[in-house]
């Protein structure tokens, strides 16, 4: 998240000669991001973004103590200004009443206390920092609650203890449709397992750790406030404020998980305040409840860890240096650094060697470390046979260069976009709209919608190489690559798409290809010796698709190369126009043709018109030159058997 | 009369050669091989040559004969040649008929301009599956129960029962989710580029619900930081230019530590400062060392081994390159032909 921290606050607690470029160019590379300087009147605004692990840094107070520990690396003179804050010590005569009941699994520590207070506006300075951080100055007692907040990184809260019925706090779990009513005046049903306060009658008069309500709050006529401090578990508070998009600063930072050990620092510094800002007297005994207190942490630390996961040698001197700077208690053992955490920097982040190595790195300096490029090199190997990347690049380009331009559609599609029962699909269950909930299971509805999207082109050629998916019962789905295309053009020829298949094929060596009309003659299968290696088909008289497994074309697709001895004798060539019953396959008669004579090099199809289809015949030997006689027998031969298998002649 | 006969020849060619027409030509063919021409004179002239010369004068008559109709053979089709290209009618500036071309998407051209410049320091290119089980997308990469990254308003799930121990079934939000299964494969040391599809729930002027990530993961012995700078610098200087510089900074990621959010050098100021850049830099993308509860999930001794990761955006290096333009990222998947044909 973001703070903005004016710099003079910051200067109350780091006393440097730095100016604030400087302050934020080092924090920037050493510890957390400046990422801008604005003026504000004739002062500074830091814009500072901090890691969401880092909430003890979200602070006036934190940032300090960084800069204090990261200027002087650079020769810069700084010295953390620690905030002295010590409790008072109070013996009221009589404690006005207050019950407070919780549950354990909620709350870390619960800290309050009750001062009789003068509501009036806040002084110049306090309006200017909390309007600099971009927060509302509304009265010096609110105004106090959220100074306090950015200044020691930990939200406190205010209620008019008056307005607290029978002076009853009640720390509960919220149950499904409680209503509730914040402070800014809006109303909002509860969908239960929000941690609210209840009076004891029922109703509401907190959102605990996110807003206060507009039954309890303070208003310009409240004496007695009710100064409440509350540490609780986490994920119920960012449950809540997320759910309902209450996204207060006090939300934003406590769903974070601040160290309950930072109550005490609030705690104080409010109380300070309130007597100094608010005429402020304290009317009761300070309520420390601390049901769930965090552990000491200690992590032990080697010179040579340290040194082999930065990369180069930092004296060991120099690492206890940065660390006792930063808070931590240090001790060392010869080569071994025994480190206890200080408890407003613990929390998930500070548990392990590598989290103390990335703190002695950082404010060593990223810079100071060489580049290197790490000397193995990866150990397993790919056979380019079996490389997908390779051939998809291959097949990638013979598309591109026959004119195909390639697309990348979102595989979730909608419903009507979907091919096959919807009770098959895999459906994605937070969708982030209508139309993309489903996981397709063809590409070929995607290439339609573009060709539709693209309607003014008159000529579209265009393909796309992306995953399927499908259930596979309690595994994850199947998610196979698929190749498809799709060609529109006035009168669209069946045979140009076959032909692009038919190329791509050649091209990755894949030669036992046959195809197989679809039932009802809209386009044809294309199978690979039995199995099913795709689909081309006729959408209309303008557009025709394809789709291939890609696993299935690589599984086939070689590199192999086989050289065949060119003959030395000339090759006879003739056309024959054959007379054929127009229900009969082309392919049928070529197979035929070819299948007469060894001598028969290659077969192809010149001219079909009506029932004549011409076709071209090189016959060639690698041992002699073919006389007209041998040619007459092998034609004989082929003339016959079509006119026997095929009712063909020829013309 | 042999010195005469060469004399004719040399006349000949010479003539031939000259000519610029077929007309032309043919009364060179008249004048020499003509019934009244040079060469038939000759051979009129022949009995009267002493008889044991006959011969030798005959066949080098011949002789002469032949080379003069080769010439001018020769002569007419180089004159036939000349008159049907006619050079005159060639107009160079009309457009060439072009063989078709199609255009590959910008991201395939990024993702092979990517692959190619890790595969030259020793990177494997993978490929893992998009639809995961949690375990690999989270829980294996150190992401606590109730982390926001796994809420309903950032990650895709599926509507498939959980699996009792890889958890729930979810569309990757990240590349990262290769890390633990590249090291299932039990093949150390490990230098992986992962590149595939990506998906978080969010659809914006920067974001798209779908969009591309490319992850490095380097595991062995001694992989220190040092080692993780030269490898993002080096890519910076190869895919954007030997201007560009990298930095790292803290940062903070779940299944690294330290973690390090990269940044380069601006292109448009070259790191001094400008209204497109934070401070003179341009933020590329997260990376860090392999936190140790990572490792031990892909069952790596975190002891022994350590390693380095990185993951960053493919749309995010393409709009960073120079001159690109395009400013709604959302573009990139419109699949409006008259933008994907600009490339």
């Amino acid at each position: 998240m973001n703070i903005k921290i004016l710099d003079s606050w910051l200067r109350e607690y780091l006393k440097t000669s730095a100016t604030p470029k400087k302050i934020a160019e080092k924090l920037s590379l050493t510890s957390v991001s400046i990422e801008r300087i604005e003026n504000y009147k004739n002062d500074f605004v830091y814009d500072i973004e901090i890691t969401t692990n880092r909430p003890d840094l979200m602070s006036v107070v934190g940032i300090a103590q960084e800069a204090a520990t990261v200027l002087p690396q650079s020769g810069i003179d700084a010295t953390f200004v620690k905030p002295k804050l010590d409790l008072p010590t109070i013996h009221p005569k009589k404690s006005p009443e207050l019950t407070l009941k919780f549950d354990e699994k909620l709350v870390n520590r619960i800290c309050a206390v009750i001062m009789e207070v003068k509501i009036v506006e806040s002084p110049d300075f306090v309006k200017d920092r909390l309007d600099a951080s971009g927060i509302r100055s509304l009265n010096n007692v609110i105004d106090i609650t959220n100074y306090v907040m950015r200044e020691i990184g930990h939200p406190t809260h205010v209620f008019d203890y008056d307005r607290l019925l029978n002076h009853t706090l009640i720390i509960r779990e919220s149950k499904k449709g409680e209503k509730m009513r914040t402070l800014d005046e809006k109303e909002y049903t509860l969908s239960g397992g929000d941690i609210v306060a209840d009076n004891g009658k029922g109703e509401i008069i907190d959102l605990i750790s996110i807003m206060g309500t507009a039954n309890s709050v303070v208003t310009n006529n409240t004496k007695r406030i009710l100064f409440f401090i509350d540490n609780v578990e986490p994920t119920h508070i960012r449950k809540t404020s997320m759910e309902h998009g209450i996204r207060t600063e006090a939300a934003i930072l406590n769903e974070k998980g601040i160290n309950p050990e930072s109550v005490n620092d609030a705690l104080a510094r409010g109380i300070e305040l309130f007597q100094t800002l608010a005429n402020g007297e304290i009317m009761s005994e300070i309520i420390d409840y601390y049901p769930n207190k965090p552990k000491e942490i200690m992590i032990t630390l080697s010179e040579k860890k340290i040194n082999d996961v930065v990369g180069i040698n930092i004296p060991i001197q120099k690492s206890v240096a940065i660390l006792t700077s930063l808070g931590f208690m240090v001790e060392r053992q010869g080569e071994t650094l025994i480190v206890t955490v200080p408890h407003r920097k613990s929390g998930e982040d500070m548990l392990i060697p590598e989290d103390l190595i990335e703190e002695i790195a950082r404010v060593y300096g990223y810079d100071n470390i060489p580049d290197t490029l790490p000397a193995s090199s990866s150990a397993s190997y790919i056979h380019l046979d079996l490389n997908e990347f390779y051939w998809e690049d291959r097949i990638k380009d013979a598309l591109k260069y026959w004119g195909f331009t390639e697309v990348y559609t979102y595989p979730m599609v909608s419903e009507t976009m979907f091919e096959g029962p919807i009770e098959d699909a895999v459906t994605i269950q937070n969708p982030l709209t209508d139309d993309m909930v489903y996981m397709r299971r063809t590409l070929v509805p995607n290439l339609l919608q573009v060709a539709k999207e693209n309607q003014d082109h008159e000529i579209i050629k265009i393909f796309e190489l992306a995953n399927i998916y499908e259930k596979n019962g309690k595994n994850l789905p199947k998610q196979n690559l698929k190749l498809a295309g799709l060609l529109k053009k006035p009168k669209a020829s069946f045979l140009e798409m076959k032909g692009v298949i038919e190329q791509l094929l050649a091209d990755l060596e894949i030669k036992n290809a046959t195809f197989k009309p679809l039932t009802d003659r809209s386009g044809a299968l294309v199978l690979i010796d039995k199995q099913e290696l795709g689909v081309i088909e006729i959408f209309d008289d303008t557009i025709i698709t394809f789709e291939l497994d890609i696993a299935l074309l690589l599984q086939q697709a070689t590199r192999k190369k086989i050289y065949t001895p060119v003959s030395k004798y000339p090759s006879v060539i003739e056309d024959l126009a054959i007379i054929a019953p127009t229900t009969v396959q082309t392919g049928d008669l070529m197979d035929a043709i070819k299948k007469q004579n060894t001598l028969i090099r290659k077969v192809s199809l010149i001219d079909k018109y009506k029932e004549t289809r011409t076709f071209h015949i090189v016959y060639q030997s690698y041992d002699k030159n073919l006389t007209d006689k041998e040619i007459g027998e092998i034609r004989k031969t082929i003339l016959k058997t079509l006119k026997d298998k095929y009712y063909a002649r020829l013309k | 009369m042999e010195e005469k006969l060469l004399g004719i020849k040399n006349n000949a060619i010479s003539l031939i050669l000259e000519t610029k027409t077929v007309k032309e030509l043919e009364e060179i063919r008249i004048q020499f091989l003509g019934r009244n021409g040079e060469i038939t004179q000759l051979l009129k002239e022949l009995p009267k040559i002493p008889k044991e010369n006959r011969p030798k004068v005959g066949s080098l008559t011949n002789e002469v004969k032949n080379i003069i109709e080769d010439t001018i053979k020769t002569r007419e089709a180089t004159l036939n040649k000349t008159k049907s290209q006619n050079f005159y009618a060639l107009d160079v500036s009309e457009p060439g008929i072009r063989p078709e071309l199609g255009h590959l998407h910008l991201i395939t051209q990024a993702i092979r301009e990517i692959t190619t410049i890790f595969t030259q320091i020793g990177f494997t290119r993978v490929r893992y599956p998009e639809i995961e089980w949690d375990w690999y997308a989270f829980t294996a990469l150190n992401f606590p129960e109730n982390h926001p990254a796994r809420d309903d308003w950032e990650t895709f799930f599926i509507k498939q029962n959980p699996d009792t121990k890889k958890g729930p079934v979810l569309l990757t939000p990240h590349t990262s989710s290769g890390q633990v299964r590249e090291m299932e494969k039990n093949t150390l040391p490990i230098k992986m580029l992962n590149i595939a599809k990506t998906y978080r729930r969010q659809s914006d002027v920067s974001h798209t619900p779908m969009f591309h990530q490319f992850e490095g993961l380097v595991i062995g012995e001694n992989i220190a930081i040092s080692d993780l700078k030269g490898t993002l610098n080096y890519f910076v200087k190869s895919y954007f230019g030997k201007n560009r510089v990298s930095r790292i900074r803290p940062y903070h990621f779940q299944f690294t530590e330290p973690s390090f959010e990269v940044d380069i050098s601006c292109g448009v100021c070259l790191g001094k400062g400008c209204r497109l850049c934070k401070e003179g830099w341009l933020e590329l993308g997260g990376a860090g060392m392999v936190h140790p509860n990572v490792l031990k999930a892909g069952n790596v001794d975190p002891e022994k081994y350590t390693g380095f990761a990185f993951g960053w955006g493919v749309e995010r290096v393409l709009m960073m390159k120079d001159g690109i333009k395009i400013d709604d990222l959302r573009t990139l998947y419109s699949n409006d032909l008259d933008f994907l044909k600009q490339f």
